[in-house]
């Protein structure tokens, strides 16, 4: 289907991955808006399953390259796939969802098809008839809005829980195979095993209350101050990445890309930038408060209730707040 | 085993932030240039890897003048070589054309790089430098072992709590995680030994490139902003108790 808008999409182990949807949701109204089409495109083994899955989620064509030598490819043979879907197909831009595996392949699709990509974007739209997309700079503390000139097809990956996945009408979607040449992509990695993680003990996901704490922090000795509010409001510490590759907190407690997913009724973070890979681990909890020194920290983008102070001020006050009320502090 | 390590010098804090004239790039007042940290942690393990197995590691750089400060780091926290691209280039596609020619003129058995710098948060150089040298590569990596003479096993993230483990042919280009080692602190003496030692430099014509090849395609900027409010945010000021009591009054509501 020429000049349309296409969705690579993302699954496992038969599963179609939510960033899909929403990526879906975002290519029907980049798509509405140029009055042209949705085309998406799976790719694996035996994708019987996530046809079904995926064939009534609302685009007008669903391209499927189903082969055996896809079942566990390596990022470099799906990129070769992805790529040369894309060169038959002449889409008029590919979206992508910026997960870890969409960090792996749009670089290597954007090689290969000599085209410009934009990674990491918060938003993508369509102003006087150009596709424009905002994305972040400098940690998160400014915004670019950098539009696409027509050349490539332009690629663009658009961050987890940027655009909500709302439902489209349904409609079925038109099956067509991509003939794709196995033969002629090399194949220099091998793909030895996938592996879950093990459940641990303490499973932050379970949490309705989180206490989160970030690089804000700046010492591991004052990270009891924030277990002791987590505990005051009877919930859980958790924390971001780099606390972790510090060696300051374990590994079952980070909440991101490469973490726990959690969505808990509560969700404090304390000295938390809100990196896009920090974000897509949390913004669908139910309420967020926010406490950072930074007024531009991308964290507020998401928070329900911000707090621009120091930290070192603000929890021990909401601590002894909790107390007060748990009663175990006379007000 | 030969390593080139790319590491990258980005501002700590920036000002002034606007748009370049010709809408192509990003005009800033930088300070404080410091090694980004996700390619701190790829030279931790070039170096790891290196103690490990022998070879020598190479720090490659790209920037004016005070990015030098960058490659003594390096050569500091144990590099053996250090390289400088005397080229400024802020478009990441751009950059993976411009390191794969300096790479075309070294040896080398593994590339490491970081995932992704702080300044443009795009996480594309590597795996452009990669493909531009046909090279295989992998993202995220938080493991390498040595299992043969021309092969690496690597771990890398997926996601969603999920690794792989992948074995790739040298040479190979990885995009290091954080945390994959400890950073280590250099005492300021051998910070000062390290400035002693000779650095080398490619201009963009040693590499066999004209400025016209590297300028970015397909875009441009057009406008830079502070991360709009999408107005959801309530802000709570007073003192640290009021804003507190504040606090507690509307967590209670949702709890
Ligand atoms: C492939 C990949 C996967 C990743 N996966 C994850 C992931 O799963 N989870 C994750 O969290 N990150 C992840 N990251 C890292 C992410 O990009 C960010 O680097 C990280 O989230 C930043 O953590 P931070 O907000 O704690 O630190 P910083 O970004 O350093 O922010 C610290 C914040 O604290 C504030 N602050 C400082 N002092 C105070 C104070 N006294 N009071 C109040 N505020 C203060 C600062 O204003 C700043 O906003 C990943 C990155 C990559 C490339």
């Amino acid at each position: 289907m020429q000049s349309s808008i296409l969705v690579i999409t993302e699954h496992w182990n038969g599963q179609v991955d939510g960033i899909t949807y929403q990526m879906l949701a975002k290519g029907r109204q980049l798509a509405d808006s140029l009055g042209i089409g949705l085309a998406a495109l799976v790719l694996g083994y035996r994708l019987d399953g996530v046809i079904a899955a995926l064939q009534e989620k609302g685009m007008d064509v669903l391209l499927v390259v189903d082969h055996a030598q896809l079942a566990q490819a390596g990022a470099e043979v799906q990129a070769s796939v992805i790529a040369e879907a894309v060169r038959q197909m002449q889409p008029r831009l590919v979206l992508i969802g910026y997960s870890l595996v969409g960090m792996e392949l749009a670089p290597a699709i954007a090689a290969k098809l000599g085209a410009p990509v934009m990674t990491n974007c918060v938003n993508a739209e369509i102003i006087d008839g150009a596709a424009v997309v905002t994305r972040p700079l400098f940690d998160g503390t400014l915004h670019a809005k950098i539009a696409l000139e027509d050349k490539g097809p332009p690629l663009v990956a658009v961050q987890r829980g940027a655009t909500p996945s709302v439902q489209l009408p349904p409609r079925t979607a038109s099956v067509q195979p991509v003939s794709v040449d196995m033969g002629s992509i090399p194949v220099r990695s091998e793909v030895l095993e996938v592996i879950e993680e093990p459940v641990s003990d303490v499973d932050i996901a379970k949490a309705d209350i989180i206490v989160s704490v970030g690089r804000g922090i700046g010492d591991k000795e004052k990270i009891p101050m924030i277990e002791e509010l987590a505990q005051a409001l009877g919930g859980l510490m958790a924390c971001s990445r780099p606390l972790v590759d510090l060696g300051w907190l374990p590994r079952e407690r980070q909440v991101g890309a490469s973490g726990k997913s959690v969505s808990p009724k509560l969700y404090v973070a304390c000295g938390i930038s809100g990196a896009s890979q920090h974000l897509s681990g949390m913004s669908d909890s139910r309420m967020i408060v926010a406490i950072n020194k930074d007024p531009n920290a991308p964290i507020f983008q998401v928070a329900h209730y911000g707090v621009v102070a120091d930290l070192f001020e603000i929890v021990p006050a909401l601590t002894e707040e909790a107390k007060k009320a748990k009663g175990e502090v006379a007000s | 085993m030969k390593i080139v390590v790319c590491c990258k010098g980005v501002p700590g804090t920036v000002a002034d932030v606007k748009i370049a004239p010709g809408g192509k790039a990003v005009q800033y007042q930088g300070q404080f240039l410091t090694m980004n940290e996700c390619d701190e942690y790829a030279l931790e393990e070039a170096i790891a890897l290196k103690r490990a197995h022998g070879g020598e590691v190479t720090v490659l750089t790209m920037g004016s003048i005070t990015t030098q400060d960058i490659l003594y780091l390096a050569l500091a926290k144990g590099a053996d070589k250090a390289i400088r691209i005397d080229a400024q280039i802020q478009d990441s596609q751009a950059a993976g054309t411009v390191l794969a020619a300096a790479l075309r003129k070294l040896e080398y058995d593994l590339v490491l790089t970081g995932t992704q710098s702080r300044d443009t948060l795009s996480g594309l150089a590597g795996i452009a430098t990669a493909e531009r040298l046909e090279m295989p590569f992998a993202f995220a990596v938080t493991q390498v072992e040595v299992d043969g003479d021309k092969t690496i096993k690597i771990r890398k993230e997926l996601g969603g709590g999920r690794f792989a483990d992948v074995r790739l042919p040298l040479p190979a280009l990885l995009c290091v995680q954080t945390g994959i080692q400890p950073l280590t602190y250099v005492p300021p003496a051998r910070m000062l030994r390290a400035r002693q030692q000779a650095l080398r430099s490619f201009s963009l014509s040693d590499l066999g490139l004209a400025e016209q090849q590297i300028v970015p395609q397909g875009y441009h900027f057009l406008n830079i902003f502070p991360p709009e409010r999408t107005g959801q945010a309530q802000f709570l000021e007073g003192s640290a108790g009021e804003v507190a009591a504040a606090l507690l009054g509307k967590i209670k509501e949702v709890l």
